[in-house]
């Protein structure tokens, strides 16, 4: 009896690497190092290590690495100040127990073998993370937890360096916007091209009122809160006010209730401020149906019916923009489109006598009203087009030269530069890195190009 | 009156009564062709104490008898009809500006679609428009009541809706005029001429509106029966008869005068209209005309056959000449003066020829300064006229995907600079100026010709008795047009587009009577030797950019014609610029001036 106590005592004492089932018998991972990712709100640590000397295949094709498994446990923010000091003699009581629970510690998360990081997406700003790495194995095996070097706290940055780019175009476009719209309020002139369509308007108003006929409007499908009917609505009030000058009558069919509502408003307002509230009917502007053609149908047979001398399509439209336009065109209106469904565009300016297309419509108030703010803002927008067309240029002028002439290193450079810190996210100065990486393979095309030589001139002999 | 047969018209008599002067010209058949052979002038006699227009014919007509040998007023004090060998003429005609010419008032119901075929219609009948009415013309009933009550026109011309189209608002307009009342110029016992050519759906609702009060309503068809067409001849012709019955008839001796001629009396500016039209119909060519008076200036264009008229009411060369100043404005006046001249004297200047309008030039200098001011009275003169020369508006159009990035709208000028092919001038400070080379500038300098055009300029004002020929006997009004009506300064070769100053601006080689070849360049003007009657064809080679005809760097070949000045090269470009800074604006312009030889005493310029 007391030998069996022995041999079990002795068994128990020969087992010393298996711990609650677990069995720790990999080499672990080295190196780890754990850093705050920065230019980042404090969400995020960026782990790494040296994969383990058994993350290889072995000489029968099994992997003995199945993965990594990535461990993280808070410790006090006052230690981790000293772990600087720490990290010299080892973790120490910041790091991972000997006798680490693998089972009873979920990890943060884990990666398939051959991966050296990990991105914690998951932390707290200004807390103090230890991190570990243990290997993991077929069938439950693990390697030792390695602990980090140090500590790591996730630190809030208040500017993004990586996007100073992205703010000085932006500070940029800004102050030219504000510029203009201090200018225009001066009484500065600023030039907007002509817009044919919008020109058109007291055009196909006063062609309703000598003919005698109404003028329809139709603010698109959508919703309110879809930006082409606001745009649309802003350009109803315009037309309103013409009718008004001109005592056209308006109708202004519509497929939502709210659109209706807003419809309502606008050119009630418009009436008013041209001194006609007399001339204004509420019964004009009508509900429909949210139905798509439906509505369609419902305006059609206005169209027919009525024969408006004007028709004006101003807003999202579908399926239904060439049913409507060739309708209008067989009655013999006068048609203003105005959308920025790139689809239904080819339609309109085939079928209506004139169209807005995407951005004119939207700049449709800024032209109408002559609001200074607005033509302001229209022309520091401007500005950012020509900023992004001018990036756009040069980006696509250097990629070509550098594939053109791959040795040029100032070439390379520019192009590198355009595209991860003008557009990429490596802020303002270059990333040395990338340039050591660029150098790398500027000097390998150098060596070949020198082993070509003589084989060249060899060949030419 | 009677048909006549106009191959049997050999010996035509024509007066123009103005309001200080009354030209007559004798128009004869000799050697197979028609020629003005005399003129002869006199005062007009229209106002008191003679208060006879006839007078004034009869003695302009007498002083061209005397001239030309041939006795053409007779015993009775009439002109004799028909011709013989030794006297009288085959036919008399006559037209007339006296008293203000024909002044009327026009309305309609959208300012830029029925309202503006109404004012052309108007003013291609002669007359001039005092103002016009509009549903959307900006002003209160009230205020449009109280303008047509201030206004005492000739007669009125209401137009309004398409056929079919609304009525309300022509009736809403006609309400405006009839309680109005609006005086007529003449006579107490004269009822205010209506024309009605709108909405024929609305006709009697017109008819009911000015049943009382006086109104003499005359209807005729619809002056825009579609918003795509326009048709003005029905108005134009009643505007004619109802200058004739109503508006002459009132002005003293003219009812005497109706009695003489063969074809009705015409308003001076309508009969100059359809001499502009007859030639560029019978020669198919695109013309514009220009008449500077001492008040208005008068544009006529003739565009792919469409005609047109502007009276520019304040820009003028004596009673609207600080009008002119004012609205050009004095820097640009003085842009064209090659030398500094003091501001105050030069108010003084413009003040006296204001008050005393037959001023004329006394120095180099103040004819400098004069025509300075009229390049910048024509050119204000010609804007208005391309802003009111255009498509009609309110018309539907025909689009394809391929406009997609170049639709306009319509309303669009049709004058074209580019296919302009002659360019008339008349007035006195172009039919007068000293040299005709300063004609010549003045015409480019404000009209701004692009290619290839040919510069001529009434001499003696005869357009208007041409213009009334031609509705009798148009082949004789376009051969004396030709022949002895104007004279031609020479032809103009002007580059579009924006040359680089000192660079090429075009190449060109002259081949014909006279050969010459060389190089303009940009900013430079040349002049080449080519007399009256000389021809020659030019072939320019535009450099890239600059257009001569055929579109940017494209190579035209033109058969140019000679005149009194030859032939111009101008290298400036278009549109044109002169230098901000005012020293080199001075130099260059002098530069110019010394290129055409504008201001080279005449001894000189005969190399005496």
């Amino acid at each position: 009896m007391t030998r069996a106590l022995v041999l079990l005592l002795a068994l128990l004492v020969s087992l010393p690497s298996v711990t609650r089932g677990q069995v720790v018998t990999l080499a672990g991972p080295t190196d780890v190092f754990a850093e705050d990712v920065p230019d980042d709100i404090g969400g995020q640590v960026l782990v790494k290590w040296s994969l383990s000397s058994e993350d290889h295949l072995a000489a029968d094709g099994s992997r003995p690495i199945n993965g990594y498994a990535i461990y993280r446990k808070v410790v006090p923010s006052a230690l981790a100040l000293e772990s600087g000091a720490e990290a010299a003699a080892g973790p120490g009581e910041l790091g991972f127990a000997d006798d680490f629970d693998y089972e009873a510690n979920q990890p943060v998360g884990t990666v398939p073998y051959s991966v050296s990081q990990f991105l914690d997406e998951n932390v707290e700003p200004d807390v103090a993370y230890m991190y570990g790495i243990a290997a993991t194995g077929p069938g439950g095996t693990y390697s030792p937890v390695s602990s980090a070097a140090a500590p790591v706290i996730a630190k809030m940055e208040y500017i993004n360096q990586g996007k100073l780019w992205f703010f000085i175009i932006m500070m940029i476009i800004s102050i030219v916007i504000v510029y203009f719209v201090f200018y225009a309020k001066r009484g500065g002139k600023i030039k907007v091209r002509p817009i044919a369509g919008l020109e058109a308007v007291t055009e196909a108003v006063g062609r309703s009122t000598e003919m005698g006929k109404p003028v329809l409007f139709v603010p698109g499908i959508l919703d309110i809160n879809d930006i082409q009917t606001v745009a649309g609505i802003t350009v109803l009030s315009n037309v309103a006010r013409t009718a008004a000058q001109y005592d056209a009558e308006l109708k202004v069919p519509t497929a939502r209730s709210l659109v209706m509502t807003t419809a309502r408003e606008t050119v009630e307002a418009a009436y008013l401020g041209e001194g006609r509230p007399d001339a204004y009917n509420e019964d004009n502007i009508y509900y429909l149906t949210d139905e798509q053609f439906g509505y369609t149908a419902g305006v059609q047979g206005a169209m027919v019916r009525e024969k408006p001398a004007a028709c004006f399509y101003m807003g999202a439209f579908y399926a239904e923009s060439l049913i409507l336009a060739e309708t209008a065109n067989s009655i013999g209106a006068i048609q203003i489109a105005g959308t920025a469904m790139p689809s239904q565009l080819p339609f309109f300016v085939a079928a209506c006598d004139y169209t807005l297309i995407g951005e004119e419509f939207f700049a449709a108030s800024a032209y109408l009203s002559n609001d200074p703010e607005q033509l302001g803002s229209l022309k520091g927008q401007d500005l950012g087009k020509v900023i992004a067309a001018f990036l756009l240029i040069l980006g696509c002028l250097l990629a070509t030269l550098a594939t053109v002439v791959p040795a040029s290193k100032p070439i390379r450079v520019a192009e590198l530069y355009i595209k991860n810190n003008v557009l990429g996210e490596d802020g303002l100065v270059p990333n040395e890195l990338k340039i050591a990486v660029l150098d790398g393979e500027l000097n390998r095309l150098m060596e070949a190009d020198q082993d070509a030589q003589p084989a060249i001139q060899e060949g030419g002999n | 009156m009677t048909k006549i047969d106009p191959d049997q018209i050999k010996v035509i008599l024509a007066t123009d009564c103005g309001s200080t002067t009354t030209k007559a010209i004798l128009i004869q058949y000799v050697d197979g062709e028609y020629r003005q052979t005399h003129r002869g002038e006199a005062p007009t006699t229209v106002e008191k104490p003679f208060a006879d227009v006839t007078m004034g014919v009869v003695n302009s007509v007498t002083e061209i008898g005397e001239l030309a040998g041939r006795q053409l007023v007779g015993d009775d004090g009439r002109i004799i009809t028909p011709a013989t060998d030794t006297a009288g003429c085959d036919i008399y005609i006559s037209t007339s500006s006296a008293g203000g010419g024909l002044q009327m008032m026009v309305a309609g119901v959208i300012a830029e679609m029925t309202a503006a075929s109404a004012k052309r219609a108007a003013l291609g009948a002669g007359s001039i428009v005092m103002d016009v009415i509009a549903a959307n013309d900006g002003r209160r009933p009230h205020d449009q009541i109280q303008r047509i009550r201030d206004l005492r026109p000739d007669m009125i011309l209401i137009s309004g809706g398409t056929d079919g189209g609304t009525a309300d608002k022509v009736v809403q307009i006609s309400e405006l005029v009839a309680p109005a009342k609006p005086q007529p110029r003449f006579g107490s016992d004269y009822s205010m001429p209506i024309i009605y050519a709108g909405n024929k759906d609305a006709r009697d609702a017109v008819s009911e509106v000015f049943s009382e009060g006086g109104f003499d309503l005359q209807i005729v068809d619809n002056l825009r029966p579609v918003l795509e067409r326009e048709n003005l001849g029905p108005a134009r012709d009643k505007i004619h008869d109802i200058f004739l019955e109503h508006v002459m008839a009132q002005a003293p001796g003219y009812d005497k005068l109706m009695g003489w001629t063969g074809a009705p009396i015409m308003p001076t500016p309508g009969a100059v209209g359809d001499i502009l039209q007859t030639v560029a119909r019978i020669q198919d060519i695109n013309v514009v005309g220009v008449d500077i008076g001492g008040a208005t200036t008068d544009v006529f264009s003739v565009f792919d056959k469409t005609f047109n008229r502007t009276v520019s009411a304040n820009l003028g060369m004596s009673y609207s000449i600080s009008n002119v100043c004012a609205e050009a404005t004095m820097p640009n006046v003085l842009r064209w003066v090659p030398f500094d001249m003091n501001e105050r004297e030069l108010r003084n200047h413009v003040k006296n020829k204001m008050i005393r309008p037959t001023t004329i030039p006394q120095t180099k200098e103040a004819l400098m300064f004069e025509q300075a001011v009229a390049r910048e009275a024509l050119r204000l003169a010609y804007k208005q006229h391309k802003e009111f020369a255009t498509t009609l508006k309110g018309v539907q159009q025909q689009r394809t995907v391929g406009d997609t990035f170049s639709q306009q709208t319509s309303g669009q000028t049709i004058v074209n600079n580019m296919a302009l092919d002659l360019l008339v001038a008349s007035g006195g400070v172009l039919s007068h100026a000293p040299r005709m080379h300063q004609t010549a500038m003045m015409l480019i300098d404000a009209f701004e010709p692009e290619g290839v055009t040919m510069l001529a300029k009434d001499s003696i004002f005869m357009m208007p008795h041409l213009g009334v020929l031609s509705s009798v006997h148009a082949k004789a009004a376009e051969q004396v047009f030709d022949r002895d009506c104007l004279v031609y300064l020479g032809t103009s070769v002007c580059a579009a587009g924006q040359p680089k100053p000192g660079k090429l601006c075009f190449k060109y080689e002259l081949t014909g009577d006279k050969t010459d070849s060389g190089e303009i360049t940009g900013g430079e003007m040349s002049l080449l030797p080519l007399d009256q009657g000389e021809t020659g064809t030019i072939t320019l080679s535009p450099a890239r950019g600059i257009n001569l005809g055929e579109g940017p760097g494209k190579k035209v070949q033109r058969t140019v014609h000679g005149g009194t000045v030859g032939l111009i090269l101008d290298g400036r470009g278009r549109p044109l610029a002169l230098p901000e800074d005012r020293s080199s604006c001075q130099s260059t312009v002098q530069k110019w001036l010394n290129a055409l030889e504008v201001y080279v005493e005449e001894a000189q310029a005969v190399g005496v």
